[in-house]
């Protein structure tokens, strides 16, 4: 049996997904915003039956977790095998298969490198002379670019794909992209280490004590490597209480 | 010794394993053991994605059983995992699994399951499928990621 889909049906879960961290909790994590996102498309294909709607909610308020962009891949195929009237614990077995390379795919692609580059790249913009809120602006246009497409376009897939968005997946190498993108990454950082070292209100321009406590912090964390962070995290810390209980006392 | 880690994990391969355990053990493949997942195309292309680039067998428990010896003298080094704990149950019957580990990882909260630690939540069966498994000479022990607590199987038991 398969049904086919309003366009207002699809719209809305698309539009609802948006909302998917909503009630993130420890329990379900992502869970009742998949349930959330999938309540228009329930409501058209279980809606007339009380009992059989109860079921099908009760089942995607289950523990859900993937990256919140990709999981709209997630979201795509769930409503592509609901309306097709797959079995639904063949539909359970799909969530708890797709959302372990969801959500690493994910944290690769954006947390650690499109958010970083972009972010990265405003500053520079910033040190460079741009206006603040040019850089604020170029930052939040050029990543929601980002952003929504990889929505939309992970939630087509899902759509179009059904439970083989594995093999689909697989081909459109999103490893690569992260690969491509990390260059970026790395390059507009050394533009940023560059503007702010020799740019306006740098560090070159802020004294001398500034850029031997710069150098030297940069040294520790050289040689150090990551075993330095945490008491580097903890010095920080310290430093800035110290300075916010003196302007107090001041 | 070339399976370096035998673990029940509802998600099989994901990022605690991966990332948690991978990094510790450094696998060159994942076994998935699981009689629906050995044939069934669309979800062992799932799984695949997640291995961070190791390998990835899949193989019926049956099969398992006759392949142990085989992984164990591998070159290769092995986690193996699979889905629920009777199947780790069923490999480990007649002793094939003696002298063994057993780590149990995730499962979640679900209809007939009490909680016994926060990320492990056990039926009736299982805890006899877990007596079971020690009984064929293997320790059985929870703990989620390599850095966290180890339960014994004798403290679960108790709760």
């Amino acid at each position: 049996m398969s049904r086919d889909l309003p366009r207002r049906v699809v719209a809305a879960t698309f539009a609802r997904s948006f909302l998917i961290q909503g009630s993130w909790n420890y329990h379900t994590m992502l869970g009742s915003g998949f349930a959330f996102a999938m309540l228009p498309g329930l409501r058209r294909l279980f809606g007339s039956d009380p009992d059989q709607m109860d079921a099908a909610v009760a089942r995607h308020l289950e523990h859900f977790n993937a990256h919140p962009y990709l999981s709209n891949l997630a979201l795509g195929a769930v409503l592509r095998l609901e309306a097709d009237g797959s079995d639904p614990e063949a539909i359970r077995r799909f969530k708890v298969a797709v959302r372990g390379p969801l959500g690493s795919l994910g944290d690769a692609l954006v947390w650690a490198t499109w958010l970083p580059a972009v972010a990265v790249l405003a500053l520079s913009l910033y040190w460079l002379g741009a206006p603040g809120w040019a850089a604020a602006l170029f930052f939040v246009l050029v990543y929601n670019v980002g952003h929504i497409g990889l929505r939309a376009w992970s939630f087509r897939l899902g759509l179009a794909a059904g439970r083989d968005v594995g093999r689909h997946l697989g081909k459109t190498d999103l490893t690569g992209w992260t690969a491509r993108l990390e260059p970026v990454l790395v390059g507009s950082l050394g533009l940023l280490v560059g503007s702010a070292l020799a740019g306006r209100g740098g560090l070159v321009e802020s004294g001398g004590v500034w850029v031997a406590l710069a150098a030297a912090g940069f040294l520790v964390g050289m040689f150090g490597g990551h075993r330095v962070w945490r008491p580097a995290a903890a010095l920080t810390v310290a430093a800035i209480g110290l300075v916010a209980l003196f302007g107090v006392w001041q | 010794m070339a399976i370096v880690l035998f673990r029940v994990d509802e998600r099989l391969i994901h990022g605690q394993v991966v990332i948690g355990w991978g990094h510790q053990l450094w696998p060159d493949r994942y076994i998935l053991v699981d009689d629906e997942l050995a044939t069934s195309d669309w979800e062992q292309e799932l799984y695949q994605l997640g291995a961070g680039g190791a390998g990835v067998v899949f193989s019926t428990t049956e099969s398992a059983r006759s392949r142990i010896a085989e992984w164990r003298e591998a070159g290769e080094r092995s986690i193996l995992l699979t889905r629920d704990i009777d199947t780790m149950r069923r490999l480990a019957e007649d002793g094939i699994l003696s002298g063994e580990r057993v780590n149990l990882g995730g499962i979640h909260h679900g209809p007939g399951r009490d909680e016994v630690l926060n990320y492990l939540h056990l039926t009736a069966a299982d805890r006899e499928s877990l007596k079971a498994i020690a009984a064929e000479g293997v320790e059985v022990s929870a703990r989620d990621l390599p850095d966290s607590h180890r339960v014994s199987l004798q403290t679960l038991l108790k709760g």
